[in-house]
């Protein structure tokens, strides 16, 4: 193994490894803001790339009138996701609930992705095209060849999570949606409108979400298949440890470089390493990378 | 004393249903239906396994499908003549229940170092490694081809013929693993697992092993689920990895949550009620999924305890109609031992 192999297959995993981060994120700001872990992330993904690859390839839109339009579609999606899977449920005696109703709506987002778009997988022209051959680009970094792809994903992934982090440490908005989080009831004491701030965090999430779907949409096929990546960053959010973001983050890159470098010894088992790796690190620090030892409150 | 003995009528009914429900669908369905029936019968036993799990625990496990594989690929590979070996099928049976009890009770004590949400994520961890290896090791598992050929059960000299054979052993299974988990409920696990599902830290101070508690439901869990896998290889004689995926997995919870996730009775009309539906909406397969999907959504809306709290809602209701004049019974459901 040489240096060549080394660097290209550490960018594919960091490319992943942001893809199961957006998703992560997007877990431990839903548990955090209404206690509700999303079981339908990874359909959202897949719908995002499914409304991509419409937007690009189907009505042949350019760029600079795809992504607006695009984010107004994750927006309404949020918004529909949020009224019809949480909010009928919000008072529900049973917490169990809420989290199968997102189950649920995993099922009906791959059917109804499936009875739109046909259950053939579609493929999507990467964001990067080499002129000559029309195939995907490829970055020359001194002498170690990298898809252009890969490194696309790897700064939009970092910038959107930026822009979270911006939002939540430094605008009133965001200071505002994590009062609500902290404790609804105080919030809306002191005029807070938590109905609103559930309703962007929904929008947040899966604009998040379903761009990452539009950034791996090139790489594999846009399948319903898609859906089952959420396994990954259910794993990346446990590994960093108990609802930290930044752990979650770190967590889900983890992730992505161990399936990265996997592929070389046990392409079959990639998905058994990946785990694997998950629950001996449950053995050694059950309360994840991040986390602290807190005591239980009564 | 005499109070211990009067029967509810709510009981008498269940059994009345039961014996209905034992005597009309074989005289009524054979072939292919039968099966359909059967495999629902098979489901009921792994999902008593959620139902001790979710039900008394409200631990949300993923890991059903992992010990079902177990049963089932320990029964495949003992009873098929793959290694040269071809095993009685009852002392095989046995064999996946004792090695499913230790497996789960080795993986509880590993994923009960966390909780809550974080146990459900490490449950799905453990259900996709052990799904890869079920698709991919060939040697134990038979790789993507899965096990064929595998013995049909042999309980003392009887062996089932056809699938209308299968149903009564199937049956006599779900009722004996019914009539344990209720039990269950009533015993001192049952107890300590209701207090750890309403108040963990309240269950702690009243003396109860919080950890040790989990671990042993994990434990029952995973044998039922592994009886389960065990029958299901040798009713259909052949075992591959599809029927071990994550998705198998939310069917199972699916079909507690609508029988009543905390009802024996519930549990068994949910599982066989999942598994007819497709059969009933045949024609409408394109859109059964969308159908699936959305009423799982609007169950949890209306009814979140299933079809057996709105049973003894409408119970309840007509008590209060019927005895209204009456005096006002005290306590919800009448004694309890």
């Amino acid at each position: 193994m040489n240096i060549n192999t080394i660097v290209s297959l550490s960018v594919n995993g960091i490319a992943m490894g942001m893809i199961y981060a957006l998703m992560a994120m997007g877990l431990i700001l839903l548990i955090r803001a209404i206690g509700v872990m999303n079981f339908a992330q990874g359909d959202l993904l897949m719908f995002g790339a499914f409304v991509t690859c419409a937007l690009t390839v189907d009505l042949k839109l350019p760029l600079w009138i795809m992504i607006p339009l695009a984010l107004i579609s994750f927006a309404v999606i949020g918004v529909i996701f949020m009224f019809t899977v949480y909010w009928p449920l919000k008072d529900a005696t049973y917490p169990t609930a809420t989290v199968i109703s997102t189950m649920g709506a995993a099922m009906a987002l791959k059917e109804i992705a499936t009875l739109i778009w046909g259950s053939l997988p579609r493929s999507m022209p990467p964001l990067m095209k080499n002129p000559k051959t029309g195939k995907a680009a490829v970055l020359n970094l001194f002498g170690i060849k990298l898809q252009w792809q890969f490194v696309l994903t790897i700064i939009v992934g970092a910038v959107l999570i930026w822009l979270v982090f911006v939002l939540f440490e430094k605008l009133y908005a965001g200071r505002m949606m994590q009062a609500a989080a902290q404790d609804k009831y105080a919030a809306e004491l002191l005029g807070i409108p938590t109905i609103l701030t559930t309703a962007a965090t929904y929008i947040i999430v899966v604009i998040m979400v379903s761009t990452g779907g539009y950034m791996i949409a090139p790489i594999f096929m846009v399948s319903n298949t898609l859906g089952s990546l959420q396994l990954r960053a259910f794993a990346g959010v446990v590994i960093g440890g108990l609802g930290n973001i930044k752990g979650a983050i770190i967590g889900s890159l983890i992730i992505g470089l161990v399936e990265s470098f996997s592929t070389i010894q046990f392409s079959q088992y990639k998905d058994a390493v990946v785990f694997i790796v998950l629950i001996a690190m449950l053995l050694v620090r059950p309360q994840g990378l991040f986390g602290e030892k807190v005591a239980d409150k009564a | 004393m005499e109070k211990r003995m009067k029967i509810k009528p709510s009981t008498l009914l269940i059994f009345l249903a039961a014996a209905i429900f034992v005597i009309v669908i074989p005289n009524t369905n054979e072939g292919y239906s039968m099966m359909i029936v059967n495999l629902g019968l098979i489901y009921a036993i792994a999902t008593y396994g959620v139902s001790v799990m979710l039900g008394m625990g409200g631990q949300l496990s993923f890991a059903t499908v992992s010990f079902m594989g177990v049963g089932a690929y320990i029964t495949a590979n003992l009873c098929s003549g793959r290694n040269g070996i071809n095993m009685n099928t009852a002392l095989a049976l046995v064999i996946a229940l004792l090695a499913s009890a230790l497996l789960a009770f080795g993986a509880g004590l590993i994923l009960f170092r966390l909780k809550g949400t974080y146990f459900t994520f490490a449950t799905i961890g453990l259900v996709q490694v052990s799904w890869s290896f079920y698709l991919s090791y060939k040697p134990l598992f038979g790789g993507p081809d899965g096990i064929s050929n595998i013995s049909t059960l042999n309980l003392f000299g009887f062996s089932p013929k056809n699938y209308n054979d299968w149903f009564y052993i199937l049956a006599a299974f779900v009722l004996v693993i019914a009539f344990l988990v209720e039990r269950v409920r009533r015993s001192q696990l049952g107890r300590s697992l209701a207090a750890i599902r309403d108040n963990e830290i309240a269950a702690q101070t009243l003396g109860i092993n919080v950890y040790m508690t989990k671990v042993v439901a994990f434990t029952i869990a995973g044998v039922l689920a592994a009886v389960a896998g065990s029958l299901y290889a040798m009713h259909s004689q052949f075992v591959s990895s599809d029927m071990f995926t994550y998705e198998r997995a939310t069917t199972y919870i699916i079909m507690a949550m609508l029988g009543g996730v905390n009802n024996t009775a519930g549990i068994f009309v949910g599982s066989v009620l999942v598994t007819m539906l497709p059969e009933w909406l045949r024609f409408m397969q394109q859109y059964l999924q969308l159908i699936y999907g959305i009423g799982v959504i609007l169950l949890m809306v209306f009814m979140p305890m299933g079809l057996a709290g709105l049973a003894s809602g409408f119970a309840k209701s007509l008590k209060r109609k019927l005895y209204s004049k009456k005096k006002v019974t005290a306590g919800k459901e009448g004694p309890k031992q």
